[in-house]
């Protein structure tokens, strides 16, 4: 069966330095996968090459089988991806309302449109902040904002870049049940720091390393496995290394 | 926005222009009637740089090339056929174009913001200098001479629609002109309130987040640019006829005045730099008739005063300094 | 064979011409991130600085060389105090306020020294080669570009007040750390920038019908040049110096005056399209 998204060998450049280095990996239609790895590991690059952000230098993408290397954002997003950056990347001048009706506006008449957007602000419970202006909101408001813009238009797949970053714990434990939960409806790719979040969402866990993928396997499997540990920690001093110096 | 409110700005705007145009032509003399139609079709022409800077987010300082070339376009136009029907869409059609073109080559080149202020700014110059060199009999477009640095001469003046032999009287085009504006303002209010428009002020917002929602960002700067190259380009037919097309159209002067009027009456509203206009421009020719000082100089020192002292312009800083005293008021 | 190099040394004098008046915007632009619209006034200052006191019976060479750049450079350190200092980091209300300043300046020379054109004639005569007679002010022109370039370079490279000076366009923070004070870097660059101006226009008057409006006509091709150069302050400028202005010379010879600048923008666009950040953000991008 053809995966959502593939990439083939997907590189990313930048001079000398490649920040991505021939990724391959395949999601599949409703599945969630979440992609880990320490700073400067080539996963944020690895995002942004997706969200056609980035061009890569090098490879493929590919959606449902289709080469789509090189879209712009615009091109991607009518695709049916859902992105949320790292950053929230917010309509700070404008409310709330207007911002997530703007998100659906493109593919349903206004009436529509503001049902569909209640319906994603309620979901995410945020429904009382309607009529706030995003630019006064706070910063887990913010990042529940952007997420009610990428989940209402219902996209196929959505691909999220680290999105508790800020969120207060119980705030991360809605965000955790509202994954799974669209999960069910909507195959979803998690650029993510934080353990417990994983560990309470993930089934597939891919770990980038030096822009490459290190091992590709199941969240138990993963994080039980020394090479993670040793990536994520820097390499151990043995006793007999420590003696000798 | 709600509905309501729109149509309840709209109603008072229409309103308020039918007041002027039926009252300032019984109160005020012949010349001031003049200044007061010049006045208006600057005020048009500041309502195009507001949208497309205030709403659209681009930086244009070129607006008056477009202004000028409504105003050339048109007097081309009326003197090479007979009566001025064709001619007002021409002066409408051949800015939108410039006005496309450049978009496109700016906008889907990704040119960055700064960039599009020094070369709308450029081109503006560039025209300029054009219609300058262009004294001498054989520069001429048809039957209409371009006259260089001394412009051309007798424009005709807009005639009654169908009947060329009857040109309008100048309190006509007075109301005209009054028509105009409210008119262009009514089509601001409605683009403004429209999907497109809201995506325009999306993308002026935040461009990255825009596309990220599968918006072609380009293309919606392109169609209000244009849009704003349009209404340019009436505000100089309109000046064509209370005054006559020169080159001075296209001047470092009015470039920089519009870009005062609006950002003193405040950037990213519709009054204000309506407002501002019209109450700049008699502040201008007042200082016009100082015998001792400069008006370029005038001009410069409320330019410099308006960004150190009130960047945001006076409507939103009047406003929000109102709003504060009836908080005031209220807590008391 | 002479025509040939008489138009070469045409355009060398137009690349020349371009890069003068470019380089103290460069250096503003570059150093400070600060888009001066006021910097064909500052032309404008130099030539009729350099007038003024020539007639004033200084000698033209000391007018030209030290009034000039000497009076504008002064002027400059006065605007950076009092306008250009409070907009920092306020890039458009930057370009807005030196509008304002250019309108104002453009206003008090109108009133002081009234519309008409000044001029003084170019020293030094002409010079033949082979059949062409060609003024050796030219020369002199493409002489003091190379110096300026050279000197500035020199300048930036080998002092270490233009060390100083590059460490704290890099990184503003980090050279106050260090004991700098970028509010005084800041200050004099700008000024330095100015003077530069104020020396270019007074090297140009020879040539250029001296009005107050004088400036804006060298304005948006001086924008051009420092837009299209990219973000290394002196290899931009020459690289952009000598494409546009190459081509706008030779657009001007084989067409008109008005279509070479239209070409020379047309070009610049389309670069501007190819190389967004500009020729030095692709090329020579380490350079100064």
């Amino acid at each position: 069966m053809t995966a959502l998204l593939a990439t083939d060998n997907l590189g990313m450049r930048f001079g000398g330095v490649r920040a991505v280095d021939g990724v391959s990996l395949a999601v599949a239609e409703g599945e969630l996968r979440c992609l880990i790895g320490p700073n400067g590991a080539g996963k944020s690059t690895f995002f942004k090459c997706l969200t056609g952000q980035y061009k890569p230098t090098s490879g493929r993408i590919l959606w449902r089988g289709r080469d789509v290397t090189g879209y712009d954002s615009f091109a991607v997003a009518r695709l049916g991806v859902g992105i949320k950056t790292q950053i929230p990347s917010l309509f700070d001048g404008l409310d709330v309302m207007e911002s997530v009706v703007l998100a659906v506006r493109r593919l349903h008449s206004e009436a529509d449109s503001r049902r569909r957007a209640l319906t994603a602000l309620e979901r995410l419970g945020i429904a009382a902040l309607a009529r706030r202006e995003v630019g006064l909101l706070g910063h887990g408001q913010r990042q529940l904002v952007e997420l009610a813009m990428v989940v209402a238009p219902e996209p196929d797949l959505i691909i999220l870049d680290e999105p508790t970053a800020g969120m207060s714990a119980e705030e991360t434990s809605r965000t955790a049940a509202l994954i799974r939960e669209l999960n069910r409806r909507h195959a979803i790719v998690v650029v993510e720091h934080d353990m417990q979040f994983i560990r309470a969402i993930a089934r597939t866990v891919t770990v980038f390393h030096q822009g490459r993928v290190l091992i590709e396997d199941s969240v138990e499997r993963v994080l039980a496995d020394p090479r993670v540990r040793d990536v994520y920690l820097g390499k151990p001093v043995t006793r007999a290394e420590r003696a000798a110096s | 926005m709600t509905d309501r409110r729109l149509w309840t700005e709209i109603a008072a705007a229409v309103v308020l222009a039918a007041l002027c145009a039926w009252g300032l032509p019984l109160a005020l003399q012949l010349y001031a009637l003049i200044n007061a139609t010049i006045y208006v079709s600057m005020a048009v022409l500041a309502l195009s740089l507001a949208l497309v800077w205030g709403f659209g987010g681009i930086l244009c300082f070129g607006q008056a090339a477009f202004f000028g070339l409504g105003g050339y376009a048109y007097a081309v136009a009326a003197l090479n056929f007979t009566g001025t029907s064709w001619a007002v869409p021409v002066a409408l059609l051949v800015p939108a174009a410039l006005a496309a073109i450049l978009g496109y080559l700016m906008f889907f080149g990704r040119i960055s913001d700064v960039y599009i202020g020094v070369i709308t700014l450029t081109v503006t110059l560039i025209l300029f200098n054009f219609a300058n060199s262009t004294a001498g009999d054989e520069w001429h477009i048809g039957a209409a001479p371009l006259g260089g640095f001394n412009g051309i001469p007798s424009t005709p003046p807009l005639n009654m629609p169908g009947d060329p032999g009857t040109p309008l009287a100048p309190q006509q085009i007075f109301v005209v002109a009054v028509a105009c504006l409210a008119l262009c303002y009514v089509i601001c209010k409605l683009v403004l309130h429209s999907k497109f428009g809201r995506v325009v002020v999306a993308v002026k917002e935040n461009e990255t987040r825009a596309e990220l929602l599968g918006y072609d960002a380009r293309l919606y700067k392109l169609g209000i640019f244009t849009l704003g190259g349009a209404m340019g380009g009436l505000a100089g037919l309109l000046f064509a006829n209370c005054v006559f097309v020169s080159p001075t159209m296209f001047s470092l002067f009015y470039s920089g005045q519009i870009i005062i009027w609006v950002m003193v009456g405040g950037l990213g509203t519709l009054i204000g730099p309506i407002v501002g206009a019209i109450v700049l421009q008699i502040l201008t020719t007042w200082a016009g008739t100082l015998r001792d000082i400069n008006p370029s100089l005038i001009l410069g020192v409320i330019l410099m005063a308006a960004v150190l002292v009130i960047p945001r312009g006076i409507l939103p800083t009047a406003t929000t300094a109102l709003a504060r005293l009836r908080r005031h008021g209220a807590v008391r | 064979m002479d025509l040939a190099f008489a138009v070469f040394l045409q355009v060398v004098t137009g690349v020349a011409t371009l890069l003068i008046i470019s380089l103290g915007l460069a250096v503003i632009f570059g150093m400070m991130r600060v888009i001066n619209l006021a910097h064909g006034e500052f032309l404008m200052l130099g030539a009729y600085s350099a007038i003024v006191s020539a007639r004033a019976g200084l000698n033209i060479w000391v007018a030209m060389l030290i009034v000039a750049p000497i009076v504008v450079g002064v002027i400059g350190a006065v605007v950076e105090r009092l306008v250009i200092r409070r907009l920092y980091g306020r890039m458009l209300d930057t370009m807005l306020a030196t509008w304002g300043l250019s309108l104002a300046l453009i206003g008090a020379v109108t009133m002081i020294f009234g519309n008409s054109v000044s001029g003084f004639s170019a020293p030094l005569g002409s010079i033949s080669i082979g059949g062409f007679r060609s003024s050796s002010y030219a020369l002199f022109l493409i002489g003091a570009a190379v110096v300026l370039l050279v000197g500035t370079w020199a300048v930036l490279r080998l002092t270490p007040a233009g060390l100083i000076a590059r460490a704290t366009m890099q990184n503003p923070e980090m050279a106050a750390a260090l004991g700098v004070s970028p509010g005084r870097v800041y200050a004099i660059t700008f000024a330095a920038g100015a003077a530069l101006s104020g020396l270019a226009g007074a090297l140009i008057a020879p040539f250029s019908g001296v009005v107050p409006t004088m400036g804006t006509v060298y304005i948006a091709r001086a924008f051009i040049t420092v837009v299209t150069g990219g973000a290394a302050m002196l290899a931009g400028t020459l690289s952009a110096s000598a494409l546009l202005g190459s081509v706008s010379t030779l657009g001007t010879f084989f067409t008109t005056p008005v279509l070479g600048e239209v070409i020379m923008l047309g070009i610049a666009i389309v670069l501007l399209r190819l190389l967004p950040r500009g020729i030095t953000g692709r090329f020579f991008r380490r350079s100064l």
